[in-house]
């Protein structure tokens, strides 16, 4: 069978798994066993067994249950509110209120973690349910969630820049360097869209509060202390030397611990409620996991991806050109793939031919982690619309739809960075200087 | 039988939770020492330089057990996603009938899950291997505990077919009308 | 036409995995196309823990291992690993040549057939400050990622730390460890100047990668067809040495233009080192038993 056939064949199987409701991992299992018996003898039951194995027996997953822990413990404390009540007097006469809480909350918890299920889990966990408890828009609130979410890949550290760094023998330092200051405008986009569309509409927001006396701040930013002080604690365990960027995860679980115990918030109920959350929300991410990799390896298999991106390598394209194929070919994958899955099935064909044009690995590097971005907030196939399906109950269809503009923005930051390569190059080359 | 039941998906949830716990305090520990030798460097003292053996491995050890222990809690719970538009777009009877058929094609396939990761243990069994680090833990042990999981998830399964096709409810219906109540999705 | 899945672990420009492109282009010739490998490097297809047991259970016919990580199995396995037993490329032809027999016969236990093996250059030393007094090395803390790392660290007296390939950076950048084993190549490809200043060319072991194929996988193969890939299977192992001793002075010398300080150690450290060896090579012989006394023997006399 021609792989454009068995392409069509394997979409058709996804859609119609997911239409009827069979659960994402299965769906994705399934894929995967249709892919295998029909264009390879490989066996496939074994590759199964070997795949779902090898996709959790990972150390660095370990900090995925113990971010999400943390937020499911301060979710149940009295922080997320107090930390609400806290930013409320200083974001009041900003156009977009506490939606902007979402993006510098997991711009500040990408710093922290690897991972974008973990940050949107973490922060969605806490905030969603304060935005809605004070009247903010659910499109927004969502959408600004999903999009933001998506930095725990870009801001250092992060998982995908080390899988791709690791396949391509890039320094892993010089990558983490040059996602800061990118990470760091897709922010600034993320919160100058989110003021202009509060502009916009008006009658969306929750009515506005009067400005705050500076006694009020000051009450507030007393609240805000707890918060600010486990950021510390996780962000300095790191770079104190104390803790690697995965093991900071359990410095998060006991400082929550320890200041929702202090504060008297956390009783044995909310306690085992806490930690049977972070079971559920760690296994439903994890199964949806063994599915992308057993669907991953059958992709190996078949070696669909790597004709594809051979094809776009054949058509000798210029610098721009193939950038913009390898942006269509990935925001294509992206639909069906997850973003890890899409760096580890084509870099080793595409890399080659991004070299030959010319193009910066450690961009290269950047490159990849939007556009996996993007494949994180588009359907069928995305770990932030699961993890947010998970949290509101939402179809990730609609939710797709909300983040939908964040999508755009996604877009608009790789043309930037294409025609403004320095943005993530600049920070890389200080270090050449030592 | 469904006290029994219900008493197997509730201890393999405590398990599940428990390897979580147990990563927290193997990190904490390493986290520690570190912390100790600070301390002593600092008083001018000689470093003790504990840390938990091969603590990466036994953490992916761990992390598969809590991941696929959780599976039958995570259905019953509605915690693992899927795409619902349908369900909630047919009449009753249809979206009854596609549950069944969910029901089933989910069995199907977790009984195939479980029975090559079974096989895979008993290889691992077979074959002696081990773990590369420090620690040598066999590989059929993890593997093993990852086979129990999907076991259960494939009598989860069963169980919540078993009440479909009765005409009961099932649990993870349940769940699911009962979050979107809860958040006013429809 | 056969057509052959190969999962390896190392990514493309590692010379074991361009070793490996040409191995496989080569088998193509040879077969007339009959024998048609792809190569799954940087573990697209399976992960490095994985590729032994892929292989063994017929998932896929053919791949590429760090001998040593099989360490844990039998102790056999890494007597390449044993630092300073044999630390040049001759030494390391001669203690191959004497352990290949029980390294051939232990995978074939397994349903495994060697098809050939690749060391990677020296192992050295990386780190923060310059070294040349032994006792410098007392409490600073040494990246150990086995029993092996672990036991030399304690022998000098260093402070063995567990960390993991993709966190090397971030720890040494952030002081939780300040010196590393590894070869140059490894160096260069993870640019350990950004985060290293000192490469001490000590040399201390060649680890080597197996190339091992499933035997039944082979027997099925026609006569011609086993014949060509081992023929191919050959050639790679003499172009692969070859490759890796070129491949160390222009690595180091890649290291010392990036601007790391490459030294020579100096004799106090050489002889702290080689006692630490020498304890090491004791201790290894007292858990591989007579197997292992008769590859050191077969190793001394071939010396
Ligand atoms: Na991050
Ligand atoms: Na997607």
């Amino acid at each position: 069978m021609d792989l454009f056939t068995l392409s069509l064949i394997l979409v058709a199987v996804l859609f119609v798994c997911l239409a009827l409701g069979l659960w994402v991992g299965f769906s994705l299992i399934a894929v995967g066993l249709v892919a295998m018996t029909l264009a390879t003898p490989a066996p496939v039951g074994a590759v199964f067994g070997t795949k779902a194995w090898a996709a959790l027996n990972i150390w660095d997953l370990t900090a995925l249950p113990m971010f999400i822990w943390m937020g499911e413990i301060l979710f149940r404390s009295r922080l997320s509110s107090d930390l609400f009540t806290g930013l409320a007097p200083f974001t009041r006469r900003l156009p977009g209120g506490l939606l902007h809480v979402n993006i510098m909350g997991c711009a500040l918890f990408a710093a922290v973690s690897g991972s974008s299920a973990a940050t949107t889990a973490t922060v969605g966990r806490m905030s969603l349910p304060e935005l809605k408890a004070r009247g903010y828009d659910d499109k927004m609130a969502i959408g600004t969630l999903a999009g933001s979410g998506t930095f725990g890949f870009l801001i250092p550290p992060s998982i995908i820049l080390i899988v791709y760094g690791a396949a391509t023998e890039q320094s892993i330092a010089r990558l983490f360097l040059a996602g800061v200051l990118p990470g760091l405008m897709l922010a600034a986009m993320f919160g100058g869209y989110t003021m202009f569309w509060a502009w916009r509409n008006r009658h969306l927001m929750p009515p506005p509060e009067p400005p705050a006396p500076w006694r009020e701040k000051i009450r507030a930013a007393a609240l805000l202390l707890p918060t600010v002080g486990l950021i510390v604690a996780v962000i300095g365990s790191i770079y104190g030397g104390l803790a690697s960027p995965t093991e900071a995860a359990v410095v998060g679980v006991v400082g929550a611990l320890a200041i929702s115990g202090l504060s008297g918030g956390l009783d044995r109920k909310g306690a085992w409620d806490s930690l049977r959350g972070a079971a559920v929300t760690t296994c439903m991410i994890a199964f949806i996991l063994v599915g992308a990799a057993f669907l991953t390896g059958a992709m190996g298999y078949t070696g669909i991806p790597r004709s594809l991106a051979a094809w776009i390598g054949d058509q000798g394209f210029s610098q721009y050109a193939l950038l913009a194929a390898l942006l269509v070919f990935f925001i294509v994958l992206g639909f069906f793939l997850d973003g890890i899955s899409i760096v580890v099935l084509t870099v080793s064909v595409i890399l080659p031919m991004v070299l030959a044009a010319g193009i910066d690995p450690i961009w290269f590097g950047v490159f990849l982690v939007l556009v996996v971005e993007m494949s994180q907030i588009t359907p069928p196939v995305g770990f932030n619309l699961f993890v947010l399906q998970s949290i509101t109950g939402k179809g990730i269809f609609t939710i797709a739809r909300y983040a939908a503009p964040f999508f755009f923005l996604l877009v608009a930051a790789t043309v930037i960075l294409t025609l403004f390569p320095q943005i993530a190059l600049w920070l890389p080359s200080t270090m050449s200087a030592r | 039988m469904r006290r029994m039941l219900d008493l197997i998906y509730t201890s393999a949830l405590v398990a599940s939770a428990g390897a979580l716990v147990t990563i927290a305090v193997l990190v904490f520990a390493q986290i520690g020492g570190r912390i100790l030798d600070r301390f002593l460097l600092a008083m001018g003292r000689e470093v003790v330089g504990f840390q938990v053996p091969s603590l990466a491995e036994i953490g992916g050890f761990l992390f598969v057990g809590a991941a696929f222990l959780a599976l039958p809690a995570t259905l019953r719970a509605a915690g693992h996603v899927r795409v619902t538009m349908l369900a909630q777009a047919l009449p009753g009877a249809a979206a009854r009938a596609v549950t069944i058929i969910v029901l089933a094609a989910g069995l199907g396939l977790a009984a195939f899950a479980a029975w090559h990761s079974g096989v895979q243990a008993q290889d691992s069994w077979a074959f002696n291997s081990v773990s590369f680090g420090m620690v040598r833990v066999p590989l059929w042990i993890p593997q093993g505990v990852m086979t129990l999981g999907l076991i259960l998830f494939a009598v989860a399964l069963a169980d919540e077919l078993v009440a479909a096709l009765r005409g009961a409810t099932p649990a993870f219906r349940e769940a699911e009308a009962a979050r979107s109540i809860d958040d006013g999705g429809h | 036409q056969t057509a052959w899945d190969m999962p390896t672990p190392y990514g493309d420009t590692v010379f074991h995995t361009m070793n490996i492109m040409e191995f496989a282009d080569d088998v193509r010739e040879a077969t007339g196309g009959q024998l048609d490998i792809t190569v799954h490097s940087a573990g697209s297809l399976f992960g490095h823990p994985e590729i032994k047991d892929a292989v063994r259970r017929g998932l896929a016919p053919i791949g590429e291992i760090l001998l040593s990580r099989l360490a844990n199995e039998n102790p056999l396995f890494e007597a390449d690993s044993i630092p300073f037993l044999a630390d040049s490329y001759a030494d390391a032809r001669a203690l191959w040549a004497a352990s290949r027999p029980a390294v051939e016969a232990l995978l074939a236990e397994q349903g495994l057939t060697l098809l050939y093996a690749v060391p990677w250059p020296g192992q050295s030393l990386y780190l923060t400050e310059e070294v040349t007094d032994p006792a410098a090395l007392q409490g600073v803390t040494f990246r150990a990622y086995n029993t092996a790392t672990e036991q030399l660290a304690n022998i000098l007296g260093m402070v063995p730390t567990q960390v993991e390939a993709g966190d090397i950076p971030t720890a040494f950048a952030t002081g939780r460890v300040a010196a590393m084993m590894t070869s140059p190549s490894t160096g260069v490809s993870s640019q350990a100047w950004d985060f290293t200043s000192v490469y001490v060319d000590v040399n201390a072991w060649l680890p080597k990668n197996v190339i091992f194929v499933n035997t039944e996988a082979l027997n099925a193969l026609p006569e011609d067809q086993r014949a060509g890939l081992l023929a191919a299977a050959a050639e790679a192992e003499a172009r692969g040495w070859a490759m890796s001793e070129a491949e160390t002075a222009t690595q180091i010398a890649t290291l010392e233009s990036n601007g790391m300080t490459v030294v020579q150690p100096s004799e106090a450290l050489s002889a702290a080192l080689a006692a630490a060896g020498a304890q090491m090579t004791e201790e290894w012989l007292a858990r591989a038993g007579d197997e292992g006394a008769a590859i050191v023997a077969a190793y001394e006399a071939a010396q």
